[in-house]
């Protein structure tokens, strides 16, 4: 799941996925800007079949903050 | 290629996902307008060969009281779109019908705001669009009619980051920028060829005859009929349409000329190519007669194996996939059209090719390009499966020889009660083969009855197969292996008929091929037979290919 979630996040930014881990946040990766960070969840609401609130979206800095709006479908 | 994408709404985001080529940008409120009113605007020193207007329903009403106030801010921008295409009629100007969601609750007696609203722009747009040859109509509103509206658009990124469009609504944006891009820098392709039995109508012409296909105004033949109006629009715009088929050119004639439901007429086709050589060969002729590239060749067929072959032999050639679901035939055309053939325009020149295209054709010597079949050929894997008849493969004998029209060099009709007797009379032998390959097994196909008429002496009473699996030399290793059996059971001579019918000209191309035959009588109903001495040689030149196993 993890190795997912990193694929559709380098997806989504248009960026290899080798430069990514779970640690990376947004601050390291020049494409994930504000819009970048908007297509980020749209992605991965889309992959994964899940709805991250909108009130959570701030509190989202690196790719492991997404594990848990993965869900069980994941 | 320089463009400029200007938009009522954030825009950036589908920019990001259209090629290369990043395009000049203006969006937001009033932003485009400016860039458009103002021939000082940063937008004209970009320079761009395109300008592209994407605009949102719902942001172009924002704050509008009423309906006339709506309507005159509507008039106003399209005074500008028609003054800026003017002044610059060296640029492409695209402009996007606009789709208005409902704003707020409203009572039905007064809930047509919207609509009227939508229609008032897209009048307008296509008003300007039939002054002016620079300006063409971008039609999102399409877009959002076909996924819908809860697909094309996202609520949270819009709130998020004033991003109008979802995920989805963004990518279709993007791709139909593309396609408007690319048609003006990529040449479409020229010609489109297609199959005719389970393509252009429903069954086997050769199999099922002039009643038994299925093509029709309604009803399940009416997927055909529409298909073939597509096709016919594309002639129309310009496409070269041709035939590719293995099949009796006079069965084809007689759809042409006595179906009523044919759409298509053999005048609207540039290209005939309807007879049983390899199909990837008459592709290439196609190429050369018309004096186009392979790969302006679009070629259509529902036989994998037919797919295959050509796209193994001609790289170039594009083949797509056919649709699973015949329902879809017309969907698959329009997406053909939007792959291949897409265009802004079609001019009167375009409609004249396929005349210019068909003279050039007919004037082409006959040319014949070689083509590898045997690669082809070796990479089916073609598993072929001979025995002799067995008790319950009696049915299914039966069945082949009341069905089999074309390759059946005798059309001897059995039931099932003498198949089964064939089967137990001394000196006769019933021979039964099934044909699988990658694409999958292909059932029982071939049948082959051999009567000994003396110690040495045998006839083929019936050899026949299943136009599934024609074209793929099958017979002739078939024939190769019953040689063989024969000559271990101290035959030296083997008599083959052909009578000839109206279907069965691929029987005859059979023999034809065949080497060391020597006519021993053609009697006055058309009946030939042949004798071949296969004491020490077979008839069959061509080499094996087929993995063949014997039970």
């Amino acid at each position: 799941m993890e190795q997912k979630l990193i694929a559709v996040v380098a997806a989504a930014l248009g960026v290899p996925t080798s430069g990514l881990e779970l640690e990376t946040t947004a601050d390291e990766v020049e494409a994930w800007d504000s819009m970048g960070h908007i297509n980020v969840i749209s992605e991965i609401e889309a992959e994964f079949g899940v709805s991250i609130p909108i009130e959570k979206i701030a509190d989202i800095h690196r790719i492991r903050d997404f594990l848990p709006y993965l869900g069980e479908k994941a | 290629m320089k463009f400029a994408l200007l938009s009522n709404v954030n825009i950036e985001s589908v920019a990001r996902r259209v090629g290369r080529h990043q395009p000049y940008l203006a969006q937001g409120y009033g932003a485009w307008t400016q860039e458009l009113a103002d021939p000082a605007s940063a937008m004209w020193s970009f320079g761009p060969s395109a300008v592209f207007l994407i605009v949102d329903g719902a942001e172009l009403l924002r704050g509008q009281q009423g309906l006339d106030s709506a309507l005159g801010e509507i008039e106003g921008h399209l005074a500008w779109i028609d003054g800026a295409s003017e002044r610059s009629p060296g640029i492409k100007f695209f402009v996007s019908t606009v789709d208005v969601p409902a704003q707020a609750p409203r009572a039905l007696k007064h809930g047509h705001l919207e609509r009227r609203l939508e229609q008032h722009w897209q009048a307008g747009i296509f008003r300007v669009s039939a002054n002016r040859a620079n300006v063409y109509v971008f039609d999102l509103k399409a877009l959002v009619e076909d996924v819908g509206r809860a697909q094309f658009y996202s609520n949270k990124r819009w709130y998020l980051g004033g991003l109008r469009f979802s995920l989805t609504g963004e990518k279709l944006i993007a791709k139909e920028l593309e396609r408007i891009l690319y048609a003006q820098i990529v040449a479409r392709k020229k010609c489109l060829l297609l199959d005719l039995d389970n393509t252009l109508w429903g069954g086997i012409i050769g199999e099922d005859g002039l009643e038994g296909i299925q093509l029709s105004e309604s009803g399940e033949g009416a997927r055909y009929k529409d298909f073939q109006r597509c096709i016919r629009r594309l002639g129309e715009m310009g496409v070269i349409l041709g035939i590719v088929s293995k099949n009796n050119q006079g069965d084809v004639f007689e759809v042409f000329e006595n179906h009523e439901h044919m759409v298509l007429k053999k005048e609207d086709f540039a290209i005939l190519k309807i007879d049983w050589s390899p199909k990837a060969q008459s592709i290439a002729e196609v190429a050369q007669d018309l004096d186009i590239g392979l790969d302006s060749l679009v070629f259509i067929d529902d036989n994998p194996v037919e797919r295959e072959s050509v796209h193994s032999a001609l790289p170039e050639v594009t083949v797509p996939e056919f649709p699973a679901d015949t329902c879809e035939l017309s969907a698959f055309l329009e997406q053909i059209y939007k792959d291949c053939f897409f265009t802004l325009e079609s001019t009167e020149e375009d409609r004249k090719r396929t005349e210019a295209y068909l003279s050039n054709a007919k004037r082409a010597a006959e040319r014949s390009a070689t083509v590898s079949i045997d690669e082809f050929l070796a990479a089916l894997r073609t598993k072929i499966s001979l025995g002799k008849l067995r008790d319950d493969d009696v049915p299914r004998a039966a069945q082949l020889t009341q069905k089999t029209n074309q390759f059946n060099l005798t059309t001897r009709r059995y039931t099932e009660q003498q198949v089964q007797a064939f089967r137990t009379t001394p000196g006769m032998a019933v021979f039964i083969a099934s044909v699988a390959d990658k694409y999958g097994d292909n059932g029982k196909v071939f049948l082959g009855i051999v009567r000994k008429l003396s110690a040495d002496t045998a006839e083929l009473d019936t050899f026949l197969m299943s136009c599934r699996v024609m074209g793929r030399f099958i017979e002739d290793q078939i024939l190769d292996q019953l040689v063989k059996e024969l000559r271990a059971d101290g035959i030296s001579k083997l008599r083959v008929h052909l009578i000839p019918s109206k279907k069965n000209a691929p029987a005859r191309g059979f023999i034809e091929r065949l080497s060391g035959g020597r006519l021993l009588s053609n009697d006055a109903s058309g009946t030939m037979t042949w004798e071949f001495d296969i004491a020490q040689t077979s008839p069959v030149s061509r080499s094996p290919y087929a993995e063949l196993l014997t039970r």
